[in-house]
């Protein structure tokens, strides 16, 4: 019923915008159609992201529910880190927390484009660090809905080699919305990263 | 709709809204109240409420050091719209019953980077009765009001809410427009009786900028700019005073009440965390039968 009244909502706001929809079942899905960038999307990381990634599976969260059920994939979090205000005042307290799909290993922003090569080759490591060099294991990539990082990151994966790279447009708030999040910190390797805090 | 298509960012927050109500608005249109429980439990319910405690415990240390809150359902009420249309502007209500007790109350949103959103000091001009504000939530979270009585207990009491995004939403317009008139204010009053208390509404044009926010374009996160201080007094007798933070809603609006009797016009000082300062006064019509 509910997945009904998504559908019909997607296609009402399609019609709204005079533009046609491509068949969306989520609620991530644009109600724009989105072409696929060719290769990695360099323009404005908050957007209608695709409906589809070459050589990915762009998964709901029933797949994601069977496929974590069946092949505990290995969970890439690509989210931007809140940035702390710059003259943000010190006596105020300041406590950014991160809620994710348990068990997420979080790279913040590892789907920004362009991206530091020495910070992709690192994404790179972790990842095949976190598959145990096997280019065959299920990775699932996401952030937010309309974030483009998710879509880059799964994207780089795909240009790697990896042949079950799974997209989940709809991201945590689609995750939350079936099942509890829990606060994760950073890969630790990842925050490592030169210049990370300057992302701040 | 080629502006749609020409300059997607811009229009970016409005379509979100649009969706959003879109979506929240047909399911209940059409299965009424069948799917409201199912919408509620969702997530909030099943949360880690652990964690969620946890953090509040931690919070609560930072703010109020070691002193002890606690719960009232007499006292302070917190209400929000369960689901956020828009997480930018997100409208919270705090109801204080026995208002003649309260000397201020807190607004803590647990789950944004910066989570104490206000606080408010109500002076002898006020009714503390009710207040409203307009907020920003950057995910999922507990809201806790925590109010002050004159003999300095703390009482809390709390909502969850579901919204995400709001503190980083760029705001659909370039910074310079987004300024334009920055400081301008307005005041309403609502009709009332004489020796009732008057509900008033300011209305503060300020971007509220809260520093998370990132030009899609530069890459380049829009400097904090916030109002950080607004001060209401009637014919030199203390109204309110609230210390704002990046979680207030740019734009800011506080609908507050004013105590009858009180003489002269109302003078308001807001002043942001750049060195911004404003000044304006209104006058308060007089009550009709």
């Amino acid at each position: 019923m509910q997945r009904l009244a998504r559908i019909a909502a997607a296609g009402l706001a399609a019609l709204l915008l005079g533009a046609a929809s491509p068949a969306s079942t989520n609620p991530a899905d644009s109600p724009v159609n989105v072409p696929e960038p060719e290769g990695i999307w360099t323009g404005p990381q908050r957007g209608y992201t695709p409906a589809t990634l070459s050589g990915a599976h762009v998964i709901d969260i029933d797949a994601l529910d069977a496929l974590m059920a069946r092949d505990a994939p290995v969970l890439l979090d690509v989210s931007l880190a809140d940035r702390r205000p710059a003259g943000f005042p010190a006596d105020r307290p300041w406590l950014p927390a991160h809620r994710s799909l348990p068990g997420a290993v979080w790279m913040a922003n590892a789907g920004a484009a362009p991206l530091d090569p020495a910070h992709e080759a690192l994404f790179l490591k972790r990842v095949e660090a976190l598959t145990g060099g096997d280019k065959g294991r299920a990775v699932v990539v996401f952030c937010h809905p309309e974030c483009w990082g998710s879509w880059n990151a799964a994207k780089r994966l795909v240009l790697q080699g990896y042949t079950r790279v799974n997209w989940f447009p709809e991201g945590i708030e689609g995750w939350q919305e079936r099942h509890p999040t829990t606060v994760i910190p950073e890969d630790t390797a990842w925050t490592a990263r030169a210049g990370s805090e300057a992302r701040r | 709709m080629p502006s749609v298509l020409a300059n997607p960012v811009l229009i970016r927050p409005v379509l979100r809204c649009a969706i959003t109500a879109l979506t929240l608005a047909l399911p209940l249109a059409g299965a009424g109240a069948v799917l409201k429980p199912a919408l509620v439990q969702a997530a909030g319910a099943s949360d880690d409420e652990a964690e969620r405690l946890a953090r509040w415990k931690e919070i609560q240390k930072s703010i109020f050091g070691d002193k002890r809150i606690e719960a009232s359902d007499s006292l302070i009420k917190v209400d929000a719209p369960v689901r956020a249309l828009d997480a930018s502007l997100v409208p919270i209500t705090l109801t204080m019953p026995e208002k003649d007790q309260v000397a201020g109350v807190h607004l803590i949103i647990d789950d944004n980077p910066s989570p104490y959103a206000a606080h408010i000091a109500f002076g002898p001009g006020a009714d503390p009765g009710e207040v409203k504000l307009r907020v920003r939530v950057n995910n999922y979270t507990n809201i806790h009001a925590v109010v002050e009585t004159k003999d300095g207990r703390l009482f809390e009491a709390t909502k969850f809410v579901k919204a995400s995004g709001g503190c980083s939403a760029p705001m659909g317009m370039s910074d310079e427009e987004a300024m334009k008139g920055m400081g301008d204010m307005k005041m309403k009053f609502a009709d009332s009786q004489p020796g009732q208390p008057v509900e008033t509404t300011l209305m503060v044009r300020h971007p509220n900028f809260s520093g998370m926010q990132m030009n899609q374009v530069t890459r380049d996160y829009t400097p904090a700019r916030y109002v950080n201080k607004l001060a209401i007094t009637r014919g030199g007798q203390s109204v309110l005073t609230l210390d704002g933070d990046i979680s207030i809603a740019s734009n800011p609006v506080i609908n507050f009440g004013l105590r009858p009797g009180g003489q002269g016009p109302i003078k308001v000082t807001a002043s942001d965390n750049q060195n911004g300062h404003w000044e304006h006064s209104f006058t308060v019509p007089s009550a009709t039968n």
